[in-house]
């Protein structure tokens, strides 16, 4: 793929956005028969599977705590998520996302309820289009209250970034690739609370106390459809027979 | 203040109420604010909020009857799958109420490995770890019958109000059924299609736990299919 001459025509974006708008997305609680708990997202061109199971018993035993329950996240790419294929397995880049999804989501978790035990987290990615770990964490989120595990609120995130001296929010694979700055960032949307934030790039003060207020109000509109999709997932029982 | 109406649907981080509540399961308090930490149905009194989960895993309580199955053996007991995060153990004493000489006996012919038993949770410490007990009458070794598993959630509905749900499906269907709170169901019946028929009942209130006029319905249900029989 080669760079695009332009990645903002006349204050608009590539794909038509304007600088402060969020790709479609679409999210749906309980995507999954057998997990416990599961959800399906899509932002954009991404397309993003979570499943929850537990709390259950640990294995191998000597991993769990004996106060509280253990946070496990594995964040995976499927190998046709991407343009060439990805070697399946992790790498250096999927345990570091991992990771930060772990991170974000511990704060909002009641663990200590499920001493010596464990929650797992999967995030697969079957379509990757910038923005996975973003849209993984509002999968997981999603899955985490479908699975009846008791949280504090549920966890939104969006990523935030420059192309071309704007600041724009959620970006797609061409300007994440092309442009200046990348920010993920997840949130605690009741609290205003940040649970992640990662950057790559430069931002101004100005710039990213712009950003930051960018990620908010995009956290607040991922978060009202999860809690949307939760709805639906139980209502459209009511409506079943 | 209360925001919300009992039996409303209510997400994680919903704010239920601000004020001098007490908050049981599926509600936590943040200063004055009230909040729900699970998906589940508000359950507003006077004086406690708490949210009635629709999902999730069974959590063990003092007192509990619950179905267990037999996965391991150890000195002076079994470990018993209870359906739950934990396993939970039933010692000798706490299952024949006398006792016995761990040196002479073998317990394997009392109990073994893939054996049912209704039992009680006797206790549940800070740990998890869970005591069971089965000398009362009532619980036991079970030697036959159907065991189905329903979300350990639903089990309200299928006992009902008073037990309504409980004796309809028994009445309906000449079986004898016996409910575990964790969501394992024995059925007992002369009749194979009658404990079929339970069985389908009960996976229809699983199903359709949150309508109403649900106890009528499946009245009417196991006596379609009855006729259908004969």
């Amino acid at each position: 793929m080669d760079k695009p001459e332009k990645l903002m025509i006349d204050g608009k974006r590539l794909d038509g956005r304007s600088p402060e708008e969020l790709r479609p997305f679409k999210i749906v609680a309980g995507a999954l028969e057998r997990a416990d708990g599961s959800a399906y997202v899509e932002m954009g061109n991404n397309k993003v599977f979570a499943a929850v199971y537990g709390p259950r018993e640990m294995h191998p035993r000597h991993h769990a705590l004996p106060d509280q329950a253990v946070l496990r996240c594995r964040y995976n790419m499927a190998p046709f998520s991407v343009d060439d294929r990805k070697k399946p397995g992790p790498n250096r880049r999927s345990i570091e996302i991992s990771k930060v999804t772990r991170e974000a989501l511990e704060p909002v978790m009641f663990l200590e309820l499920y001493p010596r035990s464990v929650i797992d987290v999967f995030v697969e990615v079957l379509q990757a289009d910038a923005g996975t770990r973003t849209a993984g964490i509002n999968a997981a989120s999603v899955a985490l209250a479908d699975a009846g595990i008791p949280m504090k609120d549920l966890v939104s995130s969006v990523a935030v970034g420059k192309v071309e001296e704007t600041v724009v929010m959620d970006l797609f694979k061409e300007e994440d690739q092309w442009g200046t700055t990348d920010m993920p960032i997840a949130m605690i949307p009741r609290k205003k609370a940040i649970t992640l934030l990662q950057m790559d790039g430069h931002f101004t003060e100005e710039e990213f106390k712009y950003a930051l207020d960018l990620a908010s109000r995009g956290c607040t509109q991922i978060y009202e459809a999860q809690r949307q999709a939760l709805k639906e997932k139980y209502t459209m029982r009511k409506e079943e027979e | 203040m209360i925001h919300v109406k009992t039996r409303d649907l209510v997400l994680p981080g919903q704010l239920i109420a601000e004020g001098k509540y007490k908050t049981r399961d599926g509600a936590f308090r943040e200063g004055e604010n009230i909040f729900s930490s699970v998906v589940g149905l508000a359950d507003v009194r006077e004086e406690t909020i708490s949210v009635i989960p629709l999902g999730g895993q069974y959590i063990p309580r003092v007192g509990d009857m619950v179905i267990g199955v037999v996965i391991d053996d150890h000195r002076a007991g079994w470990i018993v799958d209870i359906k739950s995060t934990y396993t939970a153990t039933l010692l000798v004493s706490d299952f024949l109420r006398q006792k016995v000489d761990l040196f002479k006996e073998d317990i394997s012919k009392i109990l073994t490995i893939g054996d049912v038993v209704a039992v009680e949770v006797r206790s549940v410490d800070e740990r998890m770890d869970i005591l069971l007990e089965g000398g009362r009458p009532g619980l036991g070794r079970i030697k036959s019958g159907k065991m189905i598993e329903i979300s350990p959630m639903k089990v309200p509905r299928v006992l009902g109000k008073k037990g309504s749900m409980f004796d309809v499906i028994q009445n309906g269907t000449g079986c004898k059924l016996m409910v575990g709170r964790n969501g394992r169901i024995m059925v007992w019946g002369k009749d194979e299609g009658m404990i079929n028929n339970a069985v389908e009942a009960i996976f229809t209130i699983e199903r359709e736990a949150h309508t109403s006029g649900l106890t009528d319905r499946i009245r009417l249900m196991l006596e379609k299919m009855k006729s259908e029989v004969n």
